[in-house]
This record gives structure tokens, sequence and C-alpha cells, in this order.
């Protein structure tokens, strides 16, 4: 596979003179299409600014970032939004749906701004709901949800667009082991399908479906391992 | 799902502050609408008061002041009339073009002569235009209803010593008292008023008439152009509107209307801040909101959108209830202003729904675009 995703000497430093903090130094590293990469580390290690770099939020003060072969440093805020539209399928820790949205409107906001039909949108989010088990409530709120089914809706927002890439901030984080790990067949279910996944995690037991590892410290790759299957996590830890 | 739908959505989930966003404006426009329905309706009130109050127009003959002296000796001078006006250009004056806008044309004839041994001005008119006349005359008695009756004035009444159902002499003839004016501090306090024909035939003028005051409703027309088109129908009268009437009326309804305008600007400025203030605060609390919308694609100018869907519509359900609240405020109040029959006055209803949604809008310009220029990462930070 070719590589989807291409870091070189990528730093951030936040801050002005006197208050500077770096989270990244210097980070080189390239993912393939199709892997499932799990970035481990402390807190403090980088690991968020990473996600948010990789995700086109926002762009490093050094290096490059070539991301399904589009230069993310060159980019307009409005070329950016549209990168992510279509790039970057996004899942965080607090899933983040509006609380006043039935989960199939939360899963049509991304196509909000687009003139496509009501009913169209209607059905592509119906779909997705139900590819990731949510079949039948399409029209409960957040409120009437559990976190499970909540970070559920949240996937299959991040799947409107079909992106090649979906970065998972966390997803587990808020869930119990049983609920986390239904999320986590999601996942791997979603790059069983081809999608490259990006996961940030502090839990090492998600690293059993990773097709590799990235730890961090203080801001720089303390290690990076390939997998030859799940079954190698025990090796990895 | 679509902006307008998101908009919508959000704003039924935080229903008190969009009622508190929309107050602004609903005050704002309420009070606009029943200032604007109330000053429309009161102008046209102020000028049908002052169009009846009285006449706005006098023709009296024209004169020619004649300087008497011999040599460098001034010895005085003295008016002469080039014509005497007479009951018969009443008819002439009537065929202006603009006579459909005169109420009364009633003609005057003063004569100094003797009444009951004192030599006295008698004031001669139709006894029947006296109360269109003047309005504002209080008659102890009753007002000259024929030929053969006076009212006095107040001081004459004195110096002649008489009351209703007394009698005056003039010449050969008796006319009895109808009744006596109430001191209106004018020079028919002095007068006796009788029926023109009687003052015709005591000064021996058949027909004579000194002015003719006419009372012209100038709503919606200049008062000069009644005065002019008089003037070529009477080439040898003067006519003169009565300056102060008109300006006056000008006057008070400018005043007025000035006022509306003033409170209402204020109340509207008011809410404008309002809506500023509050989507501002509203901006600060979804910034979390903002950057997941963000994160998923939303370009800036779907998020300025946004922002703008969620104005406008508070705006424009505030526009019209405050339109609503407005009329109905003015037609309930309407009688304290002294207005009769009260109205509903559509163009400041729709100027006000047009203001508010405008105003709404543009308190909603500066948060709109902060929102749109936060960061995606702050927003999404503040999770």
């Amino acid at each position: 596979m070719e590589d989807i995703i291409h870091l070189k000497d990528v730093s951030m430093t936040y801050g002005r003179n006197g208050t500077r903090a770096t989270a990244l130094r210097g980070l080189s590293f390239d993912i393939r299409g199709g892997e499932y990469v799990v970035i481990t580390g402390e807190s403090g290690a980088g690991k968020s600014t990473l996600l948010t770099i990789l995700g086109g939020l926002q762009v490093p003060t050094e290096g490059t970032v070539r991301i399904n072969g589009v230069e993310l440093a060159g980019l307009p805020a409005d070329g950016m939004a549209d990168f992510r539209r279509e790039t970057i399928g996004f899942v965080f820790q607090a899933y983040n749906l509006l609380p006043y949205l039935t989960a199939r409107e939360n899963v049509m906001v991304p196509m909000s701004p687009e003139r496509v039909s009501p009913r169209e949108k209607a059905e592509r989010a119906d779909a997705l709901l139900a590819a990731v088990g949510l079949s039948g409530k399409e029209d409960r709120l957040p409120s009437q949800l559990s976190g499970g089914e909540c970070q559920r809706v949240a996937i299959a927002r991040s799947l409107v667009h079909d992106p090649p890439v979906l970065l998972a901030d966390e997803p587990t984080g808020n869930l119990d082991s049983a609920t986390g790990e239904q999320i986590l067949d999601l996942f791997s279910s979603l790059h069983g399908r081809g999608k490259t996944v990006l996961m940030v995690t502090h839990n090492r037991a998600n690293l059993s479906r990773a097709t590799r590892s990235i730890r961090l410290r203080d801001g720089e790759v303390e290690e990076d391992r390939e997998f030859r299957s799940s079954r190698a996590e025990s090796a990895a830890v | 799902m679509n902006i307008r739908k998101l908009a919508w959505k959000n704003l039924l989930r935080r229903k008190s502050r969009a009622v508190f966003t929309g107050l602004g404006i609903f005050l704002g426009i309420a009070t606009f609408v029943a200032i604007s329905s109330i000053t429309s309706q009161m102008e046209g009130a102020v000028q049908d008061q002052l169009d009846r109050f009285g006449a706005n127009i006098v023709v009296t003959p024209r004169t020619e002041q004649l300087s008497l002296g011999f040599g460098d000796i001034a010895l005085g001078g003295t008016e002469v009339a080039h014509s005497r006006l007479t009951m018969s250009d009443k008819e002439r004056i009537m065929s202006i073009r603009h006579r459909d806008r005169i109420r009364s044309i009633v003609p005057y004839l003063l004569t100094a002569t003797d009444a009951s041994g004192k030599n006295l001005v008698w004031m001669g008119l139709p006894g029947a235009d006296m109360a269109t006349a003047r309005p504002w005359w209080k008659i102890n008695g009753s007002p000259v209803r024929k030929r053969g009756e006076v009212v006095l004035g107040a001081e004459a009444a004195a110096a002649l010593d008489k009351g209703p159902g007394g009698t005056v002499s003039a010449g050969s003839r008796q006319f009895r008292v109808a009744g006596v004016l109430a001191p209106t501090g004018e020079k028919e306090d002095g007068m006796i008023i009788a029926e023109i024909a009687d003052v015709q035939s005591l000064s021996k003028r058949a027909g004579g008439v000194t002015y003719f005051e006419v009372a012209a409703l100038c709503k919606d027309c200049p008062v000069e152009d009644i005065v002019a088109q008089i003037g070529q129908a009477l080439p040898g009268a003067r006519v003169s509107a009565i300056r102060q009437v008109v300006e006056s009326r000008k006057a008070a309804v400018d005043q007025l209307r000035r006022l509306g305008f003033g409170v209402s600007a204020i109340v509207l400025l008011i809410g404008g801040l309002l809506v500023l203030v509050t989507v501002m605060g509203g901006v600060q609390e979804r910034t979390g909101e903002i950057g997941v919308l963000r994160a998923v694609g939303f370009r800036r100018r779907a998020i300025f959108s946004l922002l703008f869907w969620e104005t406008g519509w508070v705006s424009l359900h505030a526009s019209f209830l405050g339109a609503a609240t407005g009329i109905a405020v003015a037609f309930l109040a309407s009688p304290s202003f002294g207005i009769g029959n009260p109205g509903i006055a559509v163009s400041p209803a729709l100027l006000g729904v047009a203001a508010g949604l405008t105003l709404g809008l543009l308190g909603a310009v500066p948060p709109a675009r902060r929102a749109a220029a936060l960061s995606p990462t702050e927003a999404i930070r503040s999770l």
C-alpha cells in the first residue's frame, strides 16, 4: 500500500518568547493506507497535538505534513475545512454529539452545508447508523442513548463522507471495558474495510487490534513498532 | 438537516437565550410601531383639529397707502381701497380649482354705528356660520338665529347694561339680545354681533363685505396654492394665509414626529446592543460545539451562516411579534391621545419588521465573524 500520511521533521511550539512550550520535536514517519496505528504515550507526550495536526485542525510550526496527497501547509482555511470533510473522520473521547439533535440528525450534521435533498441525507445517515448497529434508534436523542451507543453515533458521523482516514482520540476512554471492546470491534471492522485508523490512547489493551504502535515521549517518537498480527500485542507491551 | 434547521433546533434548545435575544428587538419594534402609529394618526387628528379650529385664509380688499403732504410737510396718510368686496365674491372664491378643499367661507361686515345711544362696532356675519367660524365662542343664551337678533360682546353688554332677552336699538330698529359672549380677550368683546344682512342694512351697504374668512382643509395640500387660486379669482383682493396657524400646525406635527423617531431610535439601539451581547455570549458558550462543526468540515462561511440564521429566526419572530404588539398598543392607546377613530397603520408595522430584521442581523455580524474565525483547535480544546 502507498503512504497515505507523510510527516517529515514536524515540530509544534506553542506560546511566544519566554513562554514557549514545545509539543512535538521533529517527528518523521509515514503511514501506509489501511494501517491501524495506535499512538500511545504519557500525558503531555504530544499525542493530541499530533492528532490535531493530522486532522488539519492546526498546522505545525515546522515540517511537512502530507495526507492523501495533500500538502496541508499551503491550504487556506476553507481548503483545510474541505480537506477535513473529505479526508478525515474524527471520533472524540466525549463523543461531542449535539445534544438537541437525534442520532440521525447528528449523523447528518456534516452534510448540513451540502445541497443534497433531506431525504437523501436521512437515507445515508440511517444506512450508517445501521452499519454501526443502531438500527431502530435513529430518532433517539443522545440523552436517550448509552455511552457506547453515543460513540457509535459519533463513529457513524465520522463516516458520512467516507473518509480514508479515521482519527480517534481515546474513543473508549469514557466507556466500560465491555462497551469499549465493542467500539474497538467496530474500528477493527472499519479497518478491515480499508480505512486507515489512527487511535490515540492511554489504554495498552487497545493495541490488540492495531497493526502498528507509535509511542511518543516528550514530543518525539520513542518507539515505532509494527505487528504482524493482533496477537503481537503482548510483545509490544 | 441543513443550516437553517440546525439553527432552528439550536434555538429551540436554548429557548430562554433566544427569548432574551429577541426581547430587545421585540421591545424596540413594539415601541417603534406603537409610537409611529400613534404619531401618524395624531398627525392626522392634529391637522383635522387645527383645520377645524378656524379660518386660515383672510380675503380683504386690496388697498394702497396714500401719503398726504404739502411740500416737505407730512400730513399723514390714508388707505385707499381699489375695490370693495361683496357677497357675490363668495361664489368666485368657490370657483377655484381647489374648491373641494374649502370647508367654509364666512363674509364679515364691520361698521361703527349707534347702539342704544352708544357708538359701538357691529360685526355682521351669517348667523348660521357662527358656530363654525368661531367654535371657541361661549355664548350665554343663544347665537344669532335670525334677523333682528344680536349677540353682545362681554364689554358691549356691560356698556349697554343689557343681557339675554333685552333689546338694543339702532336707528329706527330694535334688536333682541339673544345672548352674551363670555370674555374672549379679543376685539369682539366690545362688539355687537348680528346677522350680516342687518349690518348691511344699518351701514347702508347692501351686499357689502369687509372681509372673508376662508377655512381650507389643507391636510395634504399647501395652503399657498389655495391662496394663489383665490388671488386669481379675485384680482382686486388681497389674500393672505394666516401664517401663524399654518406654522404652528407644521411645528406641532413635526415635534410629534421627531419625538417618535427619537424614542424609537434609542429603544432600537438598545435592542441592537442586546442582540450583540447575547449572541456574543452564545458564541462564547458554544465554542466547543463550533469546534466540532469545524472539525467535521464546516467552512467559516457555514459557521457564519449558522449564527446568522439563528439570529435571523429570532429577529424575524421578535419583529413580527413586536409589530403586532405595537399595533395593538397603538390601537388601545389611541383614545388617550385624542384619536377618535383609531386605525391600523400598516406602513410603520412593515417598516418595523424590516428594521427589526436588519438590526438583528447587523447585531449578529460581530459575534458571527468571531465564531467563524475561531481556531478549530482552540474550540476543540474547550470541550
